[in-house]
């Protein structure tokens, strides 16, 4: 009796429940590139949703194409994103987002409103990247077909997160860390740029990648520094790499000059950078502090790799390099003050007193502090072969 | 008339009228040849005793062999006595003292002998019936260790195990069951190391079963089994005499039951239904991993189904990107939800699975596997149901046919379906509550007083040696002591193998 009368209860509970909030895989528009440009209107939202038939691993021959990109303007992104279930069939899954694209003038303006709604959304990870689109709309950067992937967010994804590690002058920023440089006085953020090569036109149409050389291609650019949530300006590339030496994060190549002409290339396959803050007659100043382990990676000048002089000029010359681009990054910042490498954010952690005092003003104050960088280079490997053969 | 009276002729009378005139029953009536002729008669079933033994040594040696005439005896009481000591030249006489006595052990297979002018009768055992002889048991096969199965006859079923245990501690105690069929068991245990209370609990359970018939073990396993509601079997059976013989080693009862050749084994643990025989015979460390297989297909085949439910309808932001894409495309067109796809699929293969056995032994097995990937190749080129979810379902069947217990098999196979239908509601949240209500369900059961979950809660890290891993044979020198507490020593504790000392 009792186990009937718990049937029962149980049997209104799930009639009751119904279902919770039960999605079918073929109800939902999988959403894997976000675009938000700014229009007179509010923001126009533009949608770049895969189309699973198209896309499945044993497809025939392509029929439509592998992902479909819905805009639409509202006041909020929020309206915007509902305003579109008029033109898709499906609601819109977020869970899955590659890439969030903020259009230039968008940013120029200032990103915080947007990203209230990316953050606070539930359905939203955080595992997503995000990038400014440079001198384009983030609507035309998401129309692009790319070659080799057929999702072009994955592209953009899988580009960003390669070139961060192996060519210096991007970052792969995601949503957390984009928020904590936002709220943090001490450090001000930066985005990777893209830039469209090509008519964006061109590049909605499959004939883009049905040649062996895609007119239009996506390619991601060097780094915009933000004041607060508003773009000021772009890092050139130098200034972009010396950003990543100082924050720490590099895994990549720097190039010299050689004695006699020619250029010499090594790989940087460790990396590590310490900044310190000193106090200087109770003003601070941040010392820099860079160790490189590296390899030779390319040589296109006469010298002897076999002799240790040669190795330890070398390196002297790499290490000079590394603080002159250092300073010159620092020197830009400094210009526009913007406290991009977060500095403030090292005095804060080590003199916390100081820091309340120059917390108010501190892009200004951060105009004014002394920073001295010191660079390590050490050469470890050269390779396969020791000199270049060429060099007889 | 329940008691035999001193006139033979009326009790001949009573056993035929009771009987019914069954045409099986044999009564042999003579004279014994002493001074004052001596009328008795001789009742048997023929079919259930060996007919020349009872011709050639029994009726020989009461007709012939004795020269009653010759023999002086004190007093006419005497000659029951004097037969048992001097004359019937077989082995197993015992003494009858009322009809139902006479009935039970006359329908038994033994020879009735009936005297004019005694209250008594003997009953000599000379049983002797068609059996199917010992062959290799089908339910559980290995492929190293021995072949013998128990039979149908307790009597070879004991003997089997004597073969295995000589020692003078394995005792047998026998009680008939099932007030019309009668069925005798018996209860096997090793003395001194089965423990006391659960003998004593065993022999309780017994006797209070009161039916009227007793087909097979799993009669009484229903009977005696500590929880009524529960699909998870807390007695295991086995028709292997060296499984029977190794669980007597460890301290447990086995109950035998005449008329089937599945012995029960009790207390039984949860980990037990994951053992096979062979785990014993191949090396510790193959075993091992065939365990842990085991028990990974356990939690497949219960929960594949309805973790595949949950992700891909509430929880797809789980799922890895590609992986989502494809199952996206596979799903375009389907027109059921999730949930019905997988009770469409699942209760397909119930229903091809069972209809399986009972097909002819050459197509059966190929029928049931083989036949539902089919016919689910072809459902989903229909479009009916999707290509992941027949990929679901035949690895859960698959998974479920590892146990080498099928009684593990059987609540697998039922707790799936409430488990999908919790997925389909509430998602991973309600496989958790599921698999939350299941564990306290199992932490619950008991098997003769030893928790049902025994060597995982509680836990026992000397026990582990046999539960998941199974410990090389050199290890295992601890009987298992959620089992019995008595003489824990099984095997002496130096056992490693060493390469020679020089």
């Amino acid at each position: 009796m009792k186990v009937i009368k718990v049937l029962l209860c149980l049997t209104l509970v799930f009639l009751l429940g119904g279902c919770w909030n039960r999605k079918e895989l073929n109800d939902l528009a999988i959403c894997v590139g976000i675009g938000i440009d700014k229009v007179k209107t509010g923001y126009s939202v533009s949608v770049q949703v895969v189309d699973p038939a198209e896309v499945a691993a044993n497809k025939g021959k392509p029929g439509r194409a592998p992902v479909t990109l819905f805009t639409m303007s509202g006041a909020t992104v929020f309206e915007a994103l509902r305003k579109m279930t008029t033109i898709s069939p499906r609601k819109i899954y977020m869970s899955h987002t590659r890439m969030l694209i903020l259009g230039e003038e968008l940013a120029r303006e200032g990103i915080a409103p947007v990203l209230d709604f990316v953050s606070r959304d539930h359905e939203f990870r955080t595992d997503f990247y995000i990038a400014v689109a440079r001198g384009t709309t983030a609507h035309n950067i998401l129309k692009v077909i790319t070659p080799l992937e057929q999702i072009p967010a994955n592209e953009l994804f899988a580009s960003l997160e390669t070139s961060s590690k192996a060519w210096a002058p991007t970052a792969a920023i995601t949503l957390d860390q984009l928020i904590a440089d936002l709220t943090n006085k001490g450090k001000q953020a930066v985005l990777t740029g893209i830039k469209l090569t090509g008519s964006p036109e061109e590049g909605d149409q499959r004939e883009n990648v049905e040649q062996i050389d895609s007119n239009v291609l996506l390619q991601y650019t060097t780094l915009a520094a933000f004041r607060g949530d508003k773009l000021i300006g772009w890092l050139n590339e130098k200034d972009s790499k010396a950003y990543n030496y100082i924050t720490g994060n590099v895994k990549s190549t720097a190039s010299l000059p050689c004695k006699g002409g020619g250029r010499l290339t090594m790989e940087i396959m460790k990396s590590n950078s310490k900044v310190k803050a000193i106090l200087k007659n109770g003003k601070p100043e941040i010392m820099v502090d860079i160790h490189l382990e590296n390899d030779i990676g390319e040589v296109q000048c006469k010298i002897d790799l076999t002799k240790m002089e040669t190795i330890e000029e070398i390196q002297k010359e790499a290490e000079k390099g590394m603080v002159a681009t250092g300073m010159r990054a620092v020197t830009y910042a400094k210009q526009h003050e913007v406290d991009i490498f977060g500095f403030g954010d090292v005095i804060h952690r080590q003199y916390p007193k100081v820091w309340k005092q120059l917390e108010k003003n501190w892009n200004k104050e951060f105009a004014k502090l002394p920073v001295h960088i010191k660079a390590e280079v050490k050469i470890r490997r050269l390779g396969t072969i020791n000199n270049a053969f060429k060099e007889k | 008339m329940a008691q035999i009276g001193p006139r033979l002729d009326e009790n001949v009378h009573f056993v035929k009228e009771s009987l019914g005139y069954s045409n099986d029953i044999v009564i042999r009536e003579l004279v014994l040849d002493s001074r004052e002729p001596v009328r008795a008669a001789i009742l048997y079933t023929d079919g259930m005793v060996d007919s020349h033994m009872v011709q050639g040594v029994l009726i020989n040696s009461l007709l012939y062999k004795t020269r009653f005439k010759e023999i002086e005896l004190e007093r006419e009481e005497d000659l029951v006595p004097f037969l048992k000591d001097a004359v019937l030249t077989v082995g197993d006489i015992g003494d009858v003292n009322n009809f139902p006595e006479l009935f039970t052990a006359m329908l038994s297979g033994c020879v009735i002998i009936l005297i004019d002018g005694y209250e008594k009768a003997m009953a000599i055992g000379l049983q002797e019936w068609k059996d199917r002889g010992v062959t290799e048991p089908t339910a559980q096969t290995v492929i190293r260790g021995p072949r013998e199965g128990f039979t149908e006859s307790l009597r070879t079923n004991i003997t089997l195990l004597r073969r295995r245990i000589a020692s003078e501690k394995m005792w047998v105690e026998t009680r008939r069951i099932g007030e019309v069929t009668k069925t005798e068991i018996a209860v096997v245990y090793i003395k001194g190391l089965v423990e006391e209370g659960v003998i004593e609990e065993v022999r309780n359970r017994l006797d209070r079963i009161d039916v009227d018939g007793l087909m097979e073990s799993g009669m009484i396993e229903e009977l005696i089994q500590d929880a009524a509601y529960t699909p998870f079997p807390t007695i295991s059976n086995s028709e292997r005499p060296d499984v029977v013989a190794a669980n007597l080693l460890e301290g447990r009862v086995a109950i035998i039951v005449d008329g089937t050749p599945f012995v029960l084994t009790v207390p039984s643990l949860f980990v037990e239904f994951f053992h096979s025989a062979e785990d014993y015979y191949q090396r510790a460390d193959f075993s091992t991993l065939i365990r842990m297989l085991r028990f990974v297909s356990f939690f497949i085949a219960l929960l594949a189904p309805s973790l595949y439910i949950a992700i891909t309808t509430f929880h797809q932001e789980m799922l890895p990107t590609q992986l989502l894409i494809s199952l996206a495309a596979q799903r375009e067109g389907v027109p059921f939800p999730a949930l019905v796809e997988a009770l469409l699929m699942e209760i397909a293969f119930e229903i091809l699975r069972e209809a399986g056995i009972r097909m002819p032994r050459a197509v059966g097995q190929a029928i049931s596997v083989v036949g539902t990937l089919v016919i689910g190749q072809a459902a989903v080129e229909a479009g009916i149901v999707s290509a992941a979810m027949v990929i679901v379902v035949s690895i859960t069947a698959i998974s479920s046919f590892i146990f080498p217990a099928i009684n593990m098999s059987i609540p697998v196979r039922i707790l799936r379906f409430p488990l999908m239908i919790l997925a389909a509601s509430f998602g991973i949240y309600g496989i958790i509550v599921g698999v939350l209500g299941l564990v306290l369900h199992l932490c619950s059961l008991r098997s003769f007083g030893v928790p049902y979950m025994s060597t995982f809660a509680p836990f026992s890290f000397k026990e582990q040696r046999d539960a998941i891993l199974r410990a090389p044979r050199w290890m295992m020198d601890k009987r298992p002591e959620s089992i019995t507490k008595r003489n824990m020593r099984r095997q002496s504790p130096n056992l490693k193998p060493k390469p020679p000392e020089h």
